[in-house]
């Protein structure tokens, strides 16, 4: 199989985005999701060589807990072989359809928890959240400046309320909590957040 | 607020992630029947999307792939040797399959052809998935040796844009059921590996089948209508 098992990650400043432009590492992906979908079990393999990483920071971070994170990803990567007939190329890139499983995946895990006791001891977390990517410092996609560029128009607490609902999983409460503001008040930040973000970025 | 933006938020915050469990429960099941939710939770994804590149990879434990590996590998094809082994003991889901209509009767036939030529050594359990005359059957078979899992749809009709999905629950495996993959084919045997769990947790385990959108559930739990059923042992 000529398809490299890895897509180049990219050093800029401390952090490491996976490079997202088409053409190089993100066409090897959409082949072997190809491959993935006629049942090849080395491209899977390749495929979660070349993913898992990004899927695994992203399950974590949500998650917060390793133990939790392992068991999703197996999860997340079982969904994805047999789902992987279905992707559709016209919906997105492979990768995003990847991520979207991940999250939903965790989003649910630990809205489950939630639902069931409200706190789970985010002291206990095994991941040190100070160590996320500072939005300015990330400069890669087009999509991403431009994503960017809208959530600047934010006002600075509902933009960080936005960023830290989607990479760090917070419910409204956390967010609440964070922010010193009711929930109610909180969704209010994301209902007007979100419709600025739309119009601003469009389809 | 219009009902567009209306829409666009709940799909707004179903993809961001702060709807609590039973909205997001809600918004999950009525996407499935709301093309416009749907629609609008798939353009929330593609906007939001670049910010899954602003969080940092991490290196994954080094034995999940090899378990990842072992739960997708399932047969290269049907292995003679796999294939359920049905006693004439399991008189409960046979009676109820015959009753069910003349295929599920021309199926029974076929197994019991193919009893005839299987060493009748491995230990296999059957369940029989039914609701009531009316509803889809499904025989399911497990072969605790060879850690396969085998599941044949009887008189289950696939509907158009649908898939129906195996499931296992156990509270020893956890407070959701998980998938065991899809049943692919209306008229054949699709296998699944159980090679995750032990014999003790599968022999008590109750086993689910649920009617889910094409390709499974959007979840990764059960999200349409399911039944369930617990093994028999057949010798």
């Amino acid at each position: 199989m000529q398809t490299r098992g890895e897509v180049p990650i990219i050093p800029t400043a401390g952090l490491t985005v996976i490079e997202p432009a088409p053409g190089g590492a993100a066409r090897a992906i959409v082949v072997l999701m190809q491959r993935v979908a006629a049942r090849d079990r080395q491209a899977f393999s390749a495929l979660y060589a070349a993913t898992s990483a990004k899927l695994y920071g992203i399950i974590l971070r949500i998650s917060r807990r390793r133990d939790v994170a392992d068991e999703l990803l197996q999860e997340v990567y079982v969904q994805i072989w047999e789902r992987a007939g279905y992707y559709d190329a016209n919906k997105g890139s492979p990768i995003t359809w990847m991520v979207t499983i991940a999250r939903n995946r965790a989003l649910d895990e630990v809205r489950r928890k939630q639902a069931v006791s409200i706190e789970d001891a985010p002291e206990a977390l095994d991941v040190a959240s100070d160590e996320e990517i500072p939005l300015d410092r990330v400069e890669r996609s087009q999509q991403l400046l431009r994503l960017r560029q809208c959530l600047d128009r934010l006002d600075s607490h509902r933009r960080e309320a936005v960023l830290l609902a989607y990479r760090e999983g917070m419910s409204r409460e956390a967010l609440g909590q964070r922010f010193a503001r009711p929930p109610g008040t909180i969704k209010s930040w994301l209902r007007r957040s979100l419709l600025q973000l739309r119009d601003c970025l469009g389809q | 607020m219009t009902e567009r933006d209306e829409i666009d938020v709940i799909a707004g915050e179903y993809v961001l992630g702060t709807l609590d469990a039973a909205e997001r429960a809600a918004a999950s099941a009525r996407r499935r029947n709301d093309p416009k939710l749907d629609a609008a939770i798939e353009a929330w994804e593609r906007r939001l999307a670049p910010l899954a590149e602003t969080v940092p990879p991490v290196a994954a434990a080094e034995g999940l792939r090899a378990k990842i590996e072992a739960l997708t590998a399932v047969d290269a094809g049907p292995d003679a040797a796999r294939i359920v082994v049905l006693e004439r003991r399991a008189q409960r889901w046979r009676g109820v399959a015959i009753a069910t209509s003349a295929l599920a009767a021309c199926l029974m036939l076929a197994i019991g052809v193919r009893e005839l030529y299987l060493p009748q050594t491995a230990k296999t359990f059957v369940a029989v998935f039914q609701k009531d005359d009316a509803s889809p059957a499904f025989l399911l078979t497990v072969d605790l040796d060879a850690r396969m899992v085998s599941v044949r749809p009887v008189a289950a009709q696939p509907q158009a844009g649908k898939s129906y999905q195996l499931w296992i629950a156990s509270d020893k495996i956890g407070p959701a059921p998980k998938s065991l993959g899809l049943i692919e084919a209306s008229d054949a045997s699709t296998q699944h590996t159980l090679g995750r769990w032990d014999r003790g947790i599968v022999e008590r385990a109750t086993f689910g089948i649920s009617l889910e959108p094409a390709g499974g559930s959007p979840t990764g739990r059960p999200t349409g209508p399911a039944f369930h059923a617990k093994l028999i042992e057949t010798r």
